[in-house]
């Protein structure tokens, strides 16, 4: 369903710069959307369009089918439903206290006290910075302040967010934090746009992908449709996404399937190409003769048993620690991921549970969660890009605990069954402490066999 | 980033106490010391409120003199002066240069050390209420007061801003140290010059992307105020009033000492 829609959209600044040229762009609810461009290339201007700042001069903006006004009263309609986060959180968060920016947008929109008070309570503890709202700006990191930004934003409840930039700045911490907070808020049917110029992030994000130069759009789709085009981005003064890259490098080396179109690293080493005899790096303690364990095998690449490790014979030795092995097979049970909410949390089950399924590796998504885990002492292994990491480390065989709450507990269970459904191979995957009315177990080999 | 005063106050124990309680005390020592004939009562208010700083508000001792020697410099260098040229009565000491004399006499001594007093008792009351009462809550506390909303609302994007700015002068001082930018007085003086013309772009555009932003989410002229629950305890009703009581019975008895 489309929410937002311009048709020949033109702007031009009072001197006469340019900035839009016959833009039509069609937005689908619920959707993740990335608008790519080099700097100066017309995001922002079309941004600022789309919540009624700037008036076009030709064209217009449809917003849910009806075409955009411009008197204060619809102003105000558009601007609660559609939210700007600005590149830099420091022309957006003016407040002297991080409570009275967030409250900004609400008292703004003629809520009562009390209601303003509950809505910025609920969604200060939502970005996880509840502890810091009695603080002013300036004593925060460059991520929490973008936190803030957002969090200013969805007090309003607006229908779709507008980020400009949102990773600029930011630390790969913070930038991993903001990004898990933006696939939640997208979880809960908002619609997110972004404009980027970090290519890995739109490929690898999006849903659908806006390729802008020389304010126009020069180009849309899927992201694999927009990034597999090396012309396009040519023109766009952009360059492949390093996925891609790799992808394209290990296939012309005939060590990749074809037709794979990998968007992240778990997508990449799925088109790896299976072979019978393999130069591995292998352990220095290692000698000819020896098994060395290589990862598991399901479904239709395992040819005796549901699951097999891939165990192999080192035949011979280089100097360099390369080593030429010879596949073998053998029925082995898989790692797992399993994942608890932390919104039921408790650190003394987190700790019995680790020891009871002999947890090997643990991530922690969200703020909060790291927060909670950080109190308690819980080692984390992974705290960037946990979902992936998560089904790498299960790949090859471990055990792993996602540490996170609310919507994003759905969004790691659908990630990971989206990457089992693509590869064909099975990661045995439940919520460990499921809240009532939730199936208590969700192991999906079950549901996919039946 | 540099570590201003109401740092201190956003991270002191006493922030969480009633910020009226707070400017009752400041107000309360200020008022008393200058109604005070006497010096002892200002240099008692001086020691207790000194005292508060340091043992309650856990400012570091060295912290606290280091903060307090700005306003000294200031206040003995004008108490010598008037110990110079004020009073009359009987001279205590004197002595010439160039032919003209410059003497010290009874009450003018007496002038000076009572303005010494008054002054460090005045000071510490506001470093009391500087480094223990963030702006933020000040905020709170101008906004009951019948101050017109839009003076409290500017003055809180103001200090907002204030942080903004020093972040970005600081930068650029830098960038011009880093090329010689204060080799000696005359490129110092160019250098602070553009400095201060390019903040003062910077800001006019801050100010721009500014209102883009409250307009962006529905501006109508409408701030809240942060202000948080703070009750008074027993306790601190009890130091608080022990301590008012001291200095008036202080006041009191000692308002015809002088001490030359």
């Amino acid at each position: 369903m489309t929410i937002l829609e311009t048709k020949d959209l033109s702007f031009s600044y009072p001197d006469g710069t340019l900035a839009l040229d016959n833009i039509s762009v069609n937005i689908e609810k619920g959707k993740k959307i990335a608008f790519v461009g080099r700097n100066g290339s017309g995001k922002s201007t079309l941004f600022l369009s789309m919540n009624g700042t700037h008036r076009p001069k030709k064209g217009e903006i449809l917003f849910h089918g009806k075409p955009m006004k411009y008197d204060s009263k619809s102003l105000r309609e558009i601007r609660k439903n559609i939210g700007i986060v600005f590149q830099n959180s420091d022309d957006q968060i003016f407040a002297p206290t991080i409570y009275q920016d967030v409250a900004f947008g609400p008292t703004n929109l003629d809520y009562s006290k009390e209601k303003v008070d509950e809505i910025v309570h609920k969604t200060l503890e939502y970005v996880g910075l509840m502890h810091l709202k009695d603080k002013p700006p300036h004593h925060l990191s460059g991520g929490q302040k973008k936190r803030v930004a957002i969090a200013g934003i969805v007090a309003m409840d607006p229908e779709i967010i507008i980020l400009d930039e949102p990773l600029a700045n930011l630390d790969p911490v913070g930038a991993d934090e903001v990004m898990d907070l933006l696939n939640e808020l997208n979880y809960f049917g908002k619609t997110i746009i972004i404009s980027t110029h970090d290519v890995d992030l739109a490929y690898s994000w999006a849903d659908y992908v806006f390729l802008m130069s020389e304010h126009k759009i020069i180009s849309e789709g899927t992201p694999e449709e927009i990034f597999m085009q090396p012309d396009k981005l040519k023109a766009a003064h952009l360059r492949r996404p390093a996925t891609l890259e790799i992808y394209e490098e290990i296939k012309r080396r005939g060590l990749a399937r074809n037709n794979c179109c990998p968007r992240d690293i778990p997508d990449l080493v799925h088109s790896l190409r299976s072979q019978h005899l393999l130069w591995v790096d292998v352990p220095p303690e290692v000698q000819e003769g020896d098994y060395v364990n290589l990862g598991i095998f399901y479904g239709e690449y395992a040819q005796n048993s549901p699951y097999e490790a891939a165990n192999c014979k080192v035949l011979h030795i280089h100097d360099d620690g390369l080593a030429i092995v010879e596949m073998d097979r053998k029925a082995f049970r898989a790692g797992s991921i399993g994942i608890y909410d932390t919104s039921r949390y408790s650190g003394e089950e987190v700790v019995q549970i680790m020891k009871r399924d002999g947890i090997e590796c643990v991530g922690a998504m969200g703020k909060k969660s790291k927060l909670l885990a950080e109190k308690d002492d819980i080692y984390l292994h992974v705290t960037a890009g946990v979902i992936d990491r998560s089904i790498l480390n299960a790949l090859a065989g471990q055990r792993c605990l996602i540490l996170t709450h609310g919507g994003m507990v759905y969004h790691a269970m659908d990630r990971i069954k989206a990457y089992m459904e693509k590869s064909g191979i099975n990661i045995p995957v439940s919520v460990i402490n499921p809240g009532n009315g939730e199936q208590v177990k969700q192991d999906v080999s079950e549901s996919m066999a039946g | 980033m540099v570590q201003v005063l109401d740092d201190y106050a956003i991270t002191s124990p006493l922030r969480q106490k009633n910020t009226l309680l707070k400017i009752a005390i400041a107000s309360f020592g200020i008022f008393m010391g200058l109604l005070s004939s006497s010096p002892i009562t200002p240099l008692f208010i001086f020691a207790i409120i000194s005292f508060s700083i340091i043992f309650f508000g856990k400012i570091p001792i060295k912290t606290y003199l280091k903060i307090l020697t700005i306003p000294a410099s200031f206040v003995i260098t004008s108490a010598i002066i008037i110990a110079f040229i004020s009073g009359s009565g009987q001279n205590l000491f004197s002595f010439e240069i160039f032919g003209h004399t410059f003497g010290v006499n009874k009450e003018g001594l007496n002038m000076a050390i009572l303005v010494l007093s008054r002054s460090f008792g005045g000071t510490a009351c506001l470093f009391f209420l500087a480094l223990t009462t963030p702006m933020i809550d000040l905020f709170a506390v101008l906004k009951m007061t019948k101050l017109p909303d839009s003076l409290i609302e500017i003055s809180m994007m103001m200090y907002r801003y204030i942080f903004v700015f020093l972040d970005v002068a600081m930068g650029i001082k830098y960038a011009q140290t880093v090329r010689l930018g204060y080799r000696d007085f005359k490129t110092s003086f160019r250098s602070l010059v553009m400095l201060g013309a390019n903040l003062f772009i910077r800001s006019w555009e801050q100010g721009e992307k500014l209102y883009l932003s409250m307009n962006s989410r529905c501006y109508e002229g409408k701030l809240v105020m942060y202000d948080e629950k703070r009750s008074i305890e027993i306790p601190e009703i009890l130091l608080a009033f022990s301590f008012f009581t001291l200095v008036i019975a202080i006041f009191y008895f000692t308002r015809d000492v002088v001490l030359f």
